[in-house]
């Protein structure tokens, strides 16, 4: 269980490699209906000028709240507060991404905690890029 | 200077009919995430986590759709694009049984370039309420334009 | 005594950050073994924050912080160093279709300097736009390294500078703490105002730094699928 004490500024969350299969994506994007091509369709993806089927957007921003919050693990009080995302280069399925986390404030008064939270391809290039508001309980 | 008509800020256009939100909902949503942290489906460690009940994982929030007549409300500036990003607070859980609404607005418009070209953003707040008319949400979706 | 600074930088103030500027600075203090910068100039989108006093910051953290702008032209972004009230006048930095000659000209005669920032980058750099339009003249420096280039970008924007002898500067662009001072630039001399900034980038001696860490061999990722 972590704590607002285990929290340091400069501290680390992974780097996490993950793999997202094409099949994941369009479950994703159908179970949220967002059965647009570019989520669930290579070609006609392409057709929209995109390099292939992408994440949806809202799915990038799950796979980060998912990052922190098992960073934070199961048991306690802790719980996202707020994240906020740039989508800044698409992000394609069957590719390796990475997850990138550093702490960069506490607030010893609110016990909050501030993330850097971003999402790398294979080449070392953001993808993603946000921030992320921890509340650890009193 | 991008043009547009000023009274569309912050002027409230769509609030949503209730979507109730069931127990298969927040499941299919989870394993569609790959999300298998025990407190959004097992009630015994749902206990011991943040909100000591079984909830919905927080980004569970933006999987609610705004209305079907949704973009014929916001300025439109040449080609529709892509979503660049959101920004969420996370006020409450969302819990199987809720029946949420989304009331949304145009928080902001601007304009600037980027390595697309020529973008044109809109940018929408959306403020989801339960049953009981708590905020559960407040996303601010950015949508690019190509014009 | 050498200064080392991330010329290109973005506070929560342009609307695509997230980062305080008190953070940056701590960041910056925290992590000095690695970037050791002496100071960051912040280059908002699209405006000029005139009021902005941060000495209280550079007291408290022992790191300099100065003000510039990052605009938008016909040939892609420019950093303007040493903005006053008469390029305030003379520019709209909310225009994001400023001329580039004009600027890079008026900025001069004003006591400031338009570096094209990122040429390597598509739509927004200068190198796409010297394929189809004139190259510029009156161009002293531009920016070789940036913090957030995608792969090939820097290697293009070094070739510009190969072809048109520019001389060349280093910055991260970063919009989030952790990425600050990337990339910066060394100066040969003491820098403690814009002012000696704006000199040394004319005439002085400096080069960019690059303190990105060396990228590990990415190993065999977990297939993470639904239960």
């Amino acid at each position: 269980m972590r704590t607002f004490a285990d929290a340091k500024i400069g501290d680390t969350l992974g780097p996490l490699e993950v793999f997202i299969s094409k099949d994941q994506c369009r479950r994703y994007a159908r179970s949220g209906g967002m059965d647009a091509p570019r989520f669930t369709d290579d070609e006609g993806a392409r057709k929209e000028g995109l390099p292939g089927m992408i994440l949806p957007g809202n799915m990038s921003l799950g796979l980060l709240c998912k990052f922190v919050t098992d960073w934070l693990g199961p048991e306690g009080g802790a719980k996202l507060q707020r994240i906020g995302t740039t989508y800044r280069v698409p992000v394609q399925p069957d590719h390796t991404i990475t997850f990138h986390g550093f702490i960069t404030h506490a607030t010893p008064e609110d016990r909050t905690v501030e993330i850097d939270v971003w999402i790398e391809n294979e080449d070392a290039e953001r993808l993603v890029t946000g921030t992320a508001t921890v509340q650890f309980p009193k | 200077m991008v043009d547009f008509d000023p009274s569309l800020i912050n002027h409230i256009f769509e609030e949503t009919d209730p979507v109730k939100v069931s127990a298969e909902d927040i499941e299919k949503f989870c394993e569609a995430l790959g999300e298998s942290n025990p407190i959004y489906n097992d009630e015994q460690a749902a206990k011991k986590g943040p909100y000591g009940e079984l909830v919905a994982p927080p980004s569970f929030a933006v999987s609610f759709r705004n209305g079907r007549h949704f973009f014929e409300h916001i300025p439109r500036f040449g080609q529709r694009g892509f979503d660049a990003g959101k920004d969420v607070e996370f006020v409450r859980p969302v819990r199987a049984g809720d029946e949420i609404t989304l009331t949304s607005y145009v928080k902001e418009i601007y304009e600037k370039t980027g390595r697309s070209g020529s973008m044109v953003f809109v940018v929408i707040r959306s403020t989801l309420r339960n049953q009981n008319r708590e905020v559960v949400a407040h996303v601010d979706h950015r949508f690019m334009n190509r014009p | 005594m050498a200064t080392t600074l991330d010329l290109h930088s973005h506070s929560e103030a342009s609307e695509d950050s997230r980062a305080p500027v008190e953070a940056y600075l701590n960041w910056i203090q925290l992590r000095h073994s690695e970037r050791p910068l002496d100071g960051i100039v912040l280059t908002e989108h699209r405006q000029f924050n005139r009021k902005a006093d941060y000495r209280h910051l550079e007291d408290k953290y022992g790191v300099m912080v100065l003000r510039a702008s990052e605009v938008e032209t016909n040939y892609g972004h420019v950093l303007v160093f040493g903005v006053n009230e008469d390029i305030l006048k003379r520019f709209d930095f909310a225009n994001v279709r400023l001329d580039a000659q004009e600027l890079l000209d008026e900025v001069a005669r004003m006591g400031g300097l338009a570096v094209p920032c990122h040429p390597g980058r598509p739509n927004i750099g200068m190198c796409e736009h010297y394929r189809t339009k004139p190259p510029l003249n009156n161009v002293v420096a531009v920016e070789l390294l940036n913090g957030g280039s995608r792969k090939g970008e820097d290697e293009q924007s070094a070739e510009l500078i190969r072809r048109y002898g520019y001389r060349a500067t280093g910055g991260s662009d970063s919009h989030l703490v952790s990425l600050i001072g990337l990339c910066a630039t060394r100066f040969a001399a003491d820098i403690r105002s814009i002012e000696d900034l704006v000199r040394e980038l004319k005439t002085g001696q400096y080069e960019p730094v690059d303190f990105r860490p060396r990228r590990q061999p990415v190993t065999n990722a977990v297939a993470v699928e639904p239960r």
